[in-house]
């Protein structure tokens, strides 16, 4: 039984998409945009109704990367908190009936995690030097090498199956509930769903913040 | 269900534009409006701190200077206290001083008095005491030589030592 379609096409060149996660991409895609223009439509330096719940969002976040990345690591503020927006959207959108989350498909949640581990190498290298930043992966000895490539890759797989997991399993279970148990149960995991979402988007961005803060300490 | 397709590098990119989009048109500015905030709030407190500070400096002056006024008047207080006193005292003694001068000029007045009475007295005595005696001798007592000897006679009776014929 099949839960979930993404609709993979073929497109020229034999490159096989996902139209289905790419057309719900976009729909997140224009909801944030929607949402974030709203927000900062008419900017106030007293704020009220949208722009002090997006302030308070932005706040949180920056806060949290000033204590993980330190004021250096503030230029990174538009990445992580797009990106914070962009997972909240995609997670709370698969519990509205006959949509399906982006992030239910592994390449939508991959794509982040490599996204985040690259942005990581490529800042690493541009705040420490490619040698210095590159030398991290024999330290504290040579022998290290196989474990610190090992790690660098479990990083965005962990990333990636953490969220892919959660959200495909909240959407699997829904539907399988409200086969099974049709009143109440499923309308209860729903709001469980909807909690696990914000987590999860939550945790995503958090990690990123904690890996990217890697690109900004010299010695570890 | 985990097939990984070129989805993957479409939504790195579908992100990245949004990111890019967002970042242009809505972040910057409210970042920027969020800092100008922090910043006039920051400005505003430190404001109001020396604000603060200035106040009770200037109230502290202020009771200081009331603590001042209040002993300086205590003092001119005290003074004028003292300065009644004084007053007092220096009339009372003038008054006492009078009061005795009165009473001697009026004591010696008396005593002129009484001599200015006696010493008529004497007179009159003398001249009855020749009037009695020329009645007693029968014949004039008014020579020289009796008036003399009269005023003699009465002048002993005053003398202290006293050997009165009578």
């Amino acid at each position: 039984m099949e839960f979930v379609h993404y609709g993979a096409r073929e497109i020229f060149g034999g490159m096989t998409v996902n139209v289905n996660t790419l057309l719900i991409t976009w729909l997140v895609m224009a909801i944030v945009f929607a949402i974030v223009m709203l927000a900062t439509r008419n900017l106030q330096m007293i704020p009220g109704g949208a722009q002090n719940v997006l302030e308070a969002v932005i706040d949180f976040l920056t806060d949290l990367m000033d204590k993980n990345m330190g004021k250096e690591g503030r230029f990174m503020a538009p990445f992580i908190i797009t990106l914070f927006l962009f997972l909240l959207v995609s997670n709370e959108l698969g519990m509205v009936p006959g949509l399906a989350s982006p992030t239910n498909d592994i390449n939508t949640t991959l794509g982040m995690a490599v996204m985040v581990v690259l942005s990581v190498h490529i800042l690493g290298c541009r705040q420490k030097g490619f040698f210095h930043h590159m030398s991290h992966f024999v330290k504290p000895h040579p022998l290290f090498l196989p474990i610190n490539i090992i790690e660098e890759v479990s990083k965005p797989m962990t990333l990636a199956f953490r969220l892919f997991g959660n959200i495909l399993a909240g959407e699997i279970l829904l539907v399988v509930l409200g086969v099974l148990v049709p009143f109440v149960i499923p309308t209860a995991w729903l709001a469980f769903s909807f909690v696990v979402g914000i987590l999860q988007a939550l945790i995503f961005s958090i990690l990123s913040m904690s890996y990217l803060s890697n690109a900004f300490k010299s010695g570890h | 269900m985990f097939n990984i397709n070129m989805t993957l590098i479409a939504q790195i990119i579908n992100f990245l534009i949004l990111m890019f989009i967002l970042a242009k048109f809505a972040y910057k500015p409210l970042l920027q409006m969020m800092e100008a905030r922090r910043s006039q709030i920051v400005a505003n407190m430190e404001a109001a701190e020396s604000d603060k500070l200035a106040a009770a400096k200037l109230r502290e002056e202020y009771e200081q200077q009331l603590a001042d006024a209040r002993e300086q008047a205590q003092q001119i207080l005290e003074r004028a206290n003292k300065l009644a006193t004084e007053t007092q005292e220096s009339m009372l003694r003038q008054a006492r001083e009078e009061h005795e001068r009165l009473l001697k000029s009026a004591q010696d007045q008396i005593e002129r008095e009484r001599q200015k009475a006696l010493a008529d007295l004497r007179g009159e005595v003398v001249s009855l005491s020749m009037l009695a005696a020329a009645k007693i001798v029968g014949r004039n007592m008014d020579s020289e030589a009796d008036v003399k000897l009269v005023r003699e006679f009465v002048e002993k009776l005053d003398d202290a030592s006293g050997n009165r014929p009578c």
